[in-house]
């Protein structure tokens, strides 16, 4: 009944006239930036941080969260006009997408992502609100050590399902940790790797380093992409935008499907909406009659991965909100913005702000009734961006990052070290090792270091304080899967091909 | 594939970089069990084990390309890469910081931007120096009159 509560007095957070704004803003900013190639959810939230300093933490986190699902909505416009993903997961749309496009039903292709994406949103934020307070409950059990096992098994199943190869996972991962060792020990007052610049005793900020890794190496690319003359080319909107009831009849189980299967996948680390919508493709491909209409213009082949990638978004806020572990790059960078406003998520954030935590909850309803507006009849309004020059474009995203890091701190040091990080960015793309492994490490190292010096200390340096526990134990076999898995895999794999010859 | 190799061994060196400066770092009399020293002699052992496990990738995969006699390709090359381009960026940029306090955030902006898009918007002179004014001069106003941010002035009287 308690919670039931704190679900009502969340909606008049979310109701109050100066939230339904910055979720509107939020959405809005959302969706401009799904179209936007180039441009994905990290970026764009990393960038609004030092804009929401002003704001009250509600409203910021409101807004930001807008941006964070938004993308997802308008991410499938661009898959769809011009087929290349407006943000990663929608790459599995710009398949049949396309091809519908091509043949004269962008406006069908574009109403059954619209629809799919708010049933899904939808669904996904009921399934949150169902089972975030099960799970805070649970976590509240949690003791230092369990804390430390439990991150470090994100990080394991991050480092290990990010990019290629799980040895360059591991790598970002640790990098992202040495990168937060910069700075004065909090616990001893010593100072580590300063090389007696001022400006690194309070560490390398968070936002430098997503600005720099996201936003600036995005741009690289996308400078890079016009100067090679492979930018892309968006088609017309042709055809009535609604779906018939064909449409519906074949694209309604790839829905469902859809959104359950992003939802589970959103809660686990490291996969995110890449992998659903890419097993939702799958998935509806192996279940349709007409398999050999996918890749030509099947319905089900969006409605199906645009679901997945929503609901997946929902999936994600779990593990965010309940337990303070986020799964993958936006989520990290969403926590780096909870920290920055002086909130520190986790299962104490039911009890001890639960106006925040359900008015964010709740406002995410409501945000799913604006992207439908805003991606349904409003969607030739927004098609107009795509046709801005990304000469133009580009450009100005640098002197927002600029602007937005400066602002801050009004540091000239940090202003080289997004550029700094925006040219390891652009390298790490290039040689293939993922970035979101990094920005999540970085982002819990600091929580992940102070749990595993309290966990010490409580246990006068016993380090078998890590395995004392039934939960500890599994977190720390799960953790040695998730390392062990990728190697095994292509071994035993290797191994099957040889007994079979 | 020679790319990783190249990886290998950058990871390494940037493991023995930071493994000296850890020595650079003071150990208190008092303080917890494991002192501000432990947490990054973990991470150097983990930078080598990930670049031990990358070398081990590398093999087999070299390995197995052998064995399916394919020809190797390095990654700059099969994502054509053209680190000139973003050189010329970076470099730039570097300028424009360079004179981010003399000339002032606005005039410094403009005219980065004003560069930067007549060099990939070409032939639109006009509406790059359009843009590049309206937004630097905008923000240079929004974020000091309105969000009390500390941009400087520079060159301009205001």
């Amino acid at each position: 009944m308690e919670t039931l509560g704190h679900i009502i007095s969340g909606f008049g957070v979310a109701l109050e006239p100066i939230n339904l704004w910055y979720t509107f803003l939020g959405v809005l900013i959302g969706t401009i930036v799904g179209i936007l190639p180039g441009i994905g959810p990290s970026a764009s939230i990393a960038l609004l941080i030092p804009i929401t300093y002003g704001m009250a933490p509600a409203s910021g986190l409101i807004m930001m969260a807008g941006v964070y699902y938004g993308t997802k909505y308008g991410g499938s416009t661009t898959a769809i006009l011009i087929r290349t993903p407006g943000e990663a997961s929608s790459v599995m749309t710009s398949i049949d997408g396309y091809e519908m496009a091509r043949n004269g039903r962008a406006g069908a292709a574009l109403a059954i992502a619209a629809i799919g994406s708010f049933i899904a949103g939808t669904l996904g934020v009921i399934a949150l609100t169902m089972f975030a307070v099960p799970l805070a409950s649970t976590a509240l059990k949690f003791g230092p050590a369990e804390y430390f096992c439990l991150m470090f098994f994100a990080l394991t199943a991050v480092a290990s399902l990010s990019g290629k190869s799980p040895a360059k996972g591991l790598f970002a991962t640790i990098l992202g940790l040495v990168i937060a060792s910069v700075g004065i020990d909090l616990q001893s007052g010593q100072q580590r790797f300063t090389f007696g610049i001022p400006e690194f005793q309070d560490g390398i900020g968070f936002i430098v380093v997503v600005v720099g890794m996201f936003a600036l190496a995005e741009v690289f690319r996308g400078l890079e992409k016009i100067h090679s003359g492979t930018a892309d080319q968006a088609l017309r909107i042709t055809g009535k935008l609604w779906i018939t009831r064909e449409d519906w009849r074949r694209a309604r189980g790839a829905i469902w499907r859809g959104s359950f299967l992003g939802f589970l996948i959103g809660i686990l680390p490291g996969a995110g909406g890449t992998i659903a919508s890419l097993l939702s493709y799958a998935t509806e491909k192996r279940l349709s009659k007409h398999p050999e209409e996918f890749g030509k213009g099947a319905i089900e082949g969006v409605a199906g991965p645009e679901a997945a990638n929503n609901s997946d978004t929902a999936g994600a806020m779990v593990p965010l909100l309940t337990l303070g572990v986020p799964g993958g790059g936006a989520t990290a960078v969403m926590m780096g913005a909870f920290i920055m406003h002086g909130i520190q998520p986790g299962p104490l954030l039911f009890q001890t702000r639960p106006d925040l935590v359900w008015g964010l909850i709740d406002s995410m309803y409501i945000g799913n009734v604006m992207l439908l507006i805003l991606n349904l009849p409003l969607i030739g309004l927004f098609v107009r961006l795509l046709y801005i020059p990304s000469g133009i474009l580009y450009p100005l995203i640098i002197a927002i990052s600029v602007l937005g890091t400066f602002a801050v701190n009004g540091s000239m040091v940090e202003l080289y070290l997004v550029l700094f990080f925006g040219v390891l960015g652009y390298v790490f793309d290039k040689i293939e090792i993922p970035i979101a492994p990094m920005v999540l490490s970085l982002v819990l190292a600091g929580i992940m270091e102070q749990s595993f010096r309290q966990a010490l200390t409580i246990s006068d340096g016993n380090p078998v304080v890590f395995l004392s526990s039934g939960i500890s134990v599994t977190l720390v076999l799960m953790s040695v899967i998730s390392l062990a898995l990728p190697f095994a895999i292509p071994k035993l794999k290797q191994w099957k091909a040889q007994e079979s010859d | 594939m020679k790319t990783d190799r190249i990886i290998v061994l950058c990871i390494l060196f940037f493991a023995a970089i930071y493994w000296f400066g850890i020595g650079q770092i003071r150990e208190p009399l008092i303080g917890d069990p494991i002192g501000p020293r432990a947490i990054p002699k973990l991470l150097t052992i983990g930078l080598v084990i990930s670049a031990l496990l990358l070398w081990v990738e590398t093999v087999s995969k070299k390995r197995s390309k052998e064995s399916a006699s394919e020809p190797e390709a390095s990654s700059a090359q099969e994502s054509g890469s053209r680190p000139v381009v973003i050189a010329a960026i970076v470099g730039g940029t570097l300028v424009y910081f360079f004179l981010f306090n003399w000339l002032g955030y606005a005039l410094a902006t403009a005219t980065y931007l004003f560069v930067l898009m007549s060099l990939f918007n070409p032939a639109k002179t006009t509406a790059n120096g359009l843009t590049a004014l309206g937004f630097s001069l905008g923000s240079y106003l929004a974020f000091t009159r309105f969000f009390g941010a500390q941009l400087p002035a520079g060159l301009l009287p205001f």
